[in-house]
């Protein structure tokens, strides 16, 4: 007797967002990305297909972070004093796009210039050809000072700029309006905030199609169940039509879990953990996967090994 | 050791001394020397009213929360965190001067007695004239037998209980009045085999159309309302409110169990209200000319801690999870118990509440709006400090209660003030120039912000851009008006040189969140306890709004910050003080009475904190005016015209 499987209708879909821009449109990209465009819940293909499979970004700084990892330290090595080398060694990770994070300071310990800024991101352009993300050091005046410039300097790229939070959204939205860019709206695991921040950005004027959602999430071990089920909820009211809340959704688990014990500390702790480089990978990957599986459209990653392990993932959730 | 504190009073210029032990605190030899300072937050080092400057002498500060180092430096401290050690000097600033007298001239509400009153059917207290055999050599019966038999013989009544203070004047008022008397007799229950209790013994006859007295008592967290009734005709003959003293140590309730909970703090807490009723009862009196001893009922109500805090219960348990109560339904007592200065004897009943946050207020006000009468769906909000609400109909009544915050009270907002006069109560912003014009109660220069300015400010600052949906001050904005400020941006409301202390009123984003949260609360709380019962809000016939709050607010305003939902306006009805009025009727009449306890057994409280639900629906609610759009059409046609 064969099996009826049943199917979920839904009357909202995800909407579909283009990242970056090629010479024919305004950029200097080699390629666009297109994400988002679901229909149903993660992978359900027998409901609809998949238009786009979720993507991974690898997160590089402007210039050499004092706080990242050793293992990553030592398998960026030299990549990582120089923001153009950093981004070509990501993308020859297989990575699908690059985030660009810009520092508070310089070298010089000063807080960190327009002028290093707009350099960093041109470098970053100028090195590959996959779509960017630049988000500010996560400093509110810092950011709308770097922010604005960078958006100038690259107008028609289209961007990802961040971060939007509720308390500041204005300058980088304008900016982003101003010069054909996208925005990252970021609220705090909540499915309300998350649409509040959608809602004051779309009262902007801000197109819908070039926002895209950071839910918040928190690493294995440390609070992804609460991220896991906001997003969930957020991919479930999506579906029932909720507009504001279509955006696709993009998320960091490279840098939550890169923030773990289990990820940072490779001495004094149980044998039992076992091998710190692969336990760092693992919680990175599992973190990530995890995400992915509950409705991430982009994965933001740091560890290279990751960016394979988290493809295989998403090749496998991709097959029909 | 004992210490010697003296204090110069800026107010007054005096100075007062007191001697107090070491360890004791400065609030405490303030106490002793009979200086008056506020502590709105009930002395926990919360609010900063208290501070003083000690200039001569140590003291150990148990905390300095609101004191910057220049204001230690100075000797500023915290009267209520401040640990005498040693001989002080100590500076008394001018107290902020809060106007605690109601203005007397608002309209008193019109009351209509019930139709039907008839005060031999519907009350429980009897007033009978007697004629006494006087007593001789034949008849040596003792004159309380002879006083029950004459009230069995001539007014039916089988037995009469006497308390011990009114037996020891019996004696002398039957002689004196050569044994015709009158007698004041609550006969407590329907049960005619239950004994009557005798209130009152007045010598001579009374003519029946001579009022007897009892008040109907509303014991607001802030406003204590009194008002005096014949029993007779049923007829209010006086309405008087005054703030409740217990102010003074505490804003809201939480504060002031919390004050209530040290070392003779109930008893201070108990002998403030009851103070508070005496002096609203003796004015009533004196206003009609008759003495307090002639009031010889009183029905009162308040929330669950108004009424522990009167009887002198411990409240504690209140404010810790799971928020119990000692009693929901107090027994009768007398006057004479709890210290109330009307006839020793009469009888006061405390109406029944519903549990820790739903009291006997809430109870009343569903009993004078009738919402358990209702045949269509009626929602009855009473707003204050805590927001309480009910919605039901004759079959069935839900209720729960939020803590909406003292917000639309003009706390926690910097410009906020109580309603009284200098207080902005209306505003309204040019949408080109963003220039505000404002109204003040009393017509002078402003002082601050209240309750319905506040929700006016809100609203005009929304539809014209100056907030953005999530309360945030739009300084991009090109005008003076807008600017950068320590609690984020802010809008400035009237310049200083409009103003009566001579600084900008303005509101803050700080404000504009406790506004949000306080609007927030109610919304949720109403919206929560419509799902619960699976009643959508446009089904709900009728919103019945209770409590000052709703007086003087703008529904329009209301409805666009998202206080009150997108109906068609005539569903909403202002109602006044429904928990006076509650009181009032079940002073008059024992069905009422029996209805009240009905409705407290009758009305399922919904904890509001026991799962997520009011947190989801709180945080949609956190948005001008609400997260989800569709919930306020009308809003939403009034931005699209802006």
């Amino acid at each position: 007797m064969p099996i009826e499987i049943p199917k979920d209708k839904w009357p909202g879909k995800i909407r579909t967002v283009t990242l970056g821009a090629t010479a024919a449109e305004g950029g200097t990209r080699s390629k666009t990305v297109a994400i988002g465009g679901e229909a149903s819940l993660p992978f359900m293909h027998f409901e609809n297909p998949t238009p786009n499979p979720p993507l991974v970004a690898i997160e590089i700084k402007d210039r050499k972070p004092e706080d990242w990892s050793p293992l990553l330290a030592e398998v960026w090595s030299e990549a990582m004093n120089d923001p153009g080398a950093w981004a070509k060694a990501a993308e020859a990770t297989g990575a699908d796009l690059i985030l660009l994070a810009l520092s508070v300071t310089g070298a010089d310990g000063k807080p960190n210039t327009p002028d290093a800024a707009v350099a960093a991101t041109k470098a970053v352009l100028g090195a590959t050809g996959l779509p960017l993300l630049v988000y500010g050091p996560g400093q509110v005046e810092l950011d709308n000072e770097l922010l604005v410039p960078v958006a100038e300097a690259t107008r028609g790229e289209r961007l990802v700029l961040g971060i939007c939070e509720d308390k500041n959204y204005r300058t980088i939205v304008a900016t982003a309006m101003a010069n054909g860019h996208l925005v990252t709206a970021r609220a705090p695991m909540d499915v309300n905030l998350s649409k509040q921040l959608n809602i004051l950005i779309s009262d902007m004027g801000m197109p819908a199609d070039r926002i895209l959602m950071d839910p918040t999430t928190g690493a294995l071990g440390y609070g992804i169940e609460y991220g896991y089920s906001v997003m969930e909820r957020l991919r479930l009211a999506a579906l029932q039509g909720d507009a504001m809340t279509q955006g696709p959704m993009i998320v960091t688990p490279g840098f939550e879990a890169w923030k773990t014990k289990e990820s940072k500390v490779g001495e004094g702790v149980p044998e039992s953990w076992g091998d710190w480089k692969e336990r760092a990978i693992n919680w990175e990957t599992v973190t990530a996967v995890a995400l992915i599986e509950t409705g991430a459209t982009i994965v933001v990653l740091r560890h290279p090994e990751s960016v394979k392990r988290v493809h295989r993932a998403i090749e496998e959730l991709m097959a029909v | 050791m004992e210490h010697t504190v003296s204090f110069q009073i800026a107010e007054t210029g005096k100075s007062a001394t007191a001697k107090v032990p070491t360890g004791s605190l400065l609030v405490e030899a303030l106490h002793e020397a009979g200086v008056e300072i506020g502590q709105p937050c009930g002395g926990q080092g919360r609010c900063g009213r208290c501070i003083v400057q000690v200039t001569e002498g140590n003291i150990r500060r148990r905390s300095a929360l609101r004191l910057s180092v220049e204001d230690i430096a100075d000797g500023y401290a915290l009267a209520c965190q401040s640990v005498i050690e040693g001989d002080l000097l100590v500076f008394v600033p001018p107290q902020e001067k809060i106007a605690r007298r109601m203005t007397s001239d608002r309209v008193a509400t019109e009351v209509k007695v019930p139709e039907n009153y008839d005060f031999r059917w519907s009350q429980r207290i009897r007033r009978v004239n007697l004629s006494l055999n006087p007593p001789n050599m034949d008849d040596q019966t003792d004159d309380l037998a002879r006083l029950q038999t004459a009230l069995r013989t001539q007014a039916n009544i089988g037995q009469t209980d006497c308390s011990l203070a009114l037996l020891r004047r019996i004696g002398v008022i039957l002689r004196e009045a050569e044994w015709q008397v009158t007698a004041i007799l609550d006969m407590a229950s329907g049960d005619s085999d239950a004994p009557a209790r005798l209130i009152d013994l007045r010598p001579g006859p009374t003519d029946e159309d001579t009022p007897l007295w009892a008040a109907a008592i509303d014991i607001g967290t802030t406003t204590v309302t009194f008002w005096l009734v014949d029993l007779v005709t049923g007829q209010v003959k006086m309405q008087i409110a005054e703030y409740n003293s217990q102010i003074a140590r505490g804003e809201d309730v939480v504060s002031r169990i919390v004050y209530a909970s040290k070392e003779g703090g109930g008893e201070e807490m108990q002998s403030r209200v009851v103070d508070t009723i005496n002096s609203l009862a003796e004015t009533a009196c004196k206003r009609l000319k008759i003495s307090a001893p002639e009031v010889i009922k009183a029905a009162l109500v308040g929330n669950s801690t108004m009424i522990h805090l009167l009887l002198g219960v411990p409240a504690a348990s209140i404010r810790l999870s799971p928020f119990i109560t000692a009693v929901n339904h107090p027994p009768l007592i007398t006057a004479r118990e709890i210290g109330l200065r009307i006839n020793p004897e009469a009888t006061v009943d405390c109406l029944p509440g519903v549990a820790s946050y739903v009291g006997a207020d809430i109870t009343a006000g569903v009993l004078s709006s009738g919402v358990d009468l209702s045949d269509n769906i009626t929602l009855f909000l009473d707003v204050g400090t805590n927001g309480e609400m009910v919605l039901g109909n004759r079959d069935w009544l839900v209720t729960c209660a939020c803590s909406a915050g003292p917000a639309f009270e003009g706390a926690g907002v910097v410009d906020g003030m109580r309603a009284m006069e200098g207080a902005i109560e209306e505003v309204w912003i040019n949408g080109e120039t963003f220039e505000p014009s404002y109204r003040v109660i009393g017509g002078g220069k402003p002082r601050g912000i209240c309750g319905s300015g506040l929700i006016s400010l809100l609203a005009e600052a929304f539809l014209t851009g100056v907030l953005d949906k999530a309360g945030n001050v739009n300084t991009s904005l090109k005008t003076r008006r807008v600017r950068e400020s320590e609690h984020g941006g802010e809008y400035v409301v009237a310049w200083g040189a409009e103003t009566e202390d001579g600084d900008d009123i303005v509101i803050s984003r700080v404000d504009v969140d406790n506004l949000l949260r306080a609007k927030a609360a109610i919304y949720a709380g109403y919206t929560v306890l419509a799902d619960q019962v699976g009643v959508s809000l446009a089904d709900v016939h009728k919103m019945l709004i209770g409590g000052s709050f709703g007086k003087y607010i703008n529904v329009e305003k209301a409805v666009q910050i998202g206080l009150l939902p997108d109906m068609p306006w005539e569903r909403f009805e202002f109602l006044g003080n429904t928990a006076v009025r509650g009181a009032y009727y079940a002073l008059l009449d024992w069905q009422a009475r029996d209805r009240v306890a009905e409705i407290a057994r009758r009305m399922t409280y919904i904890e509001l904190s026991a799962d997520n639900t009011f947190y989801d629906a709180f945080m949609s609610a956190m948005f001008l005016p609400h997260t989800d759009m569709s919930k306020f059409p009308t809003v939403e046609a009034a931005l699209r015209k802006t």
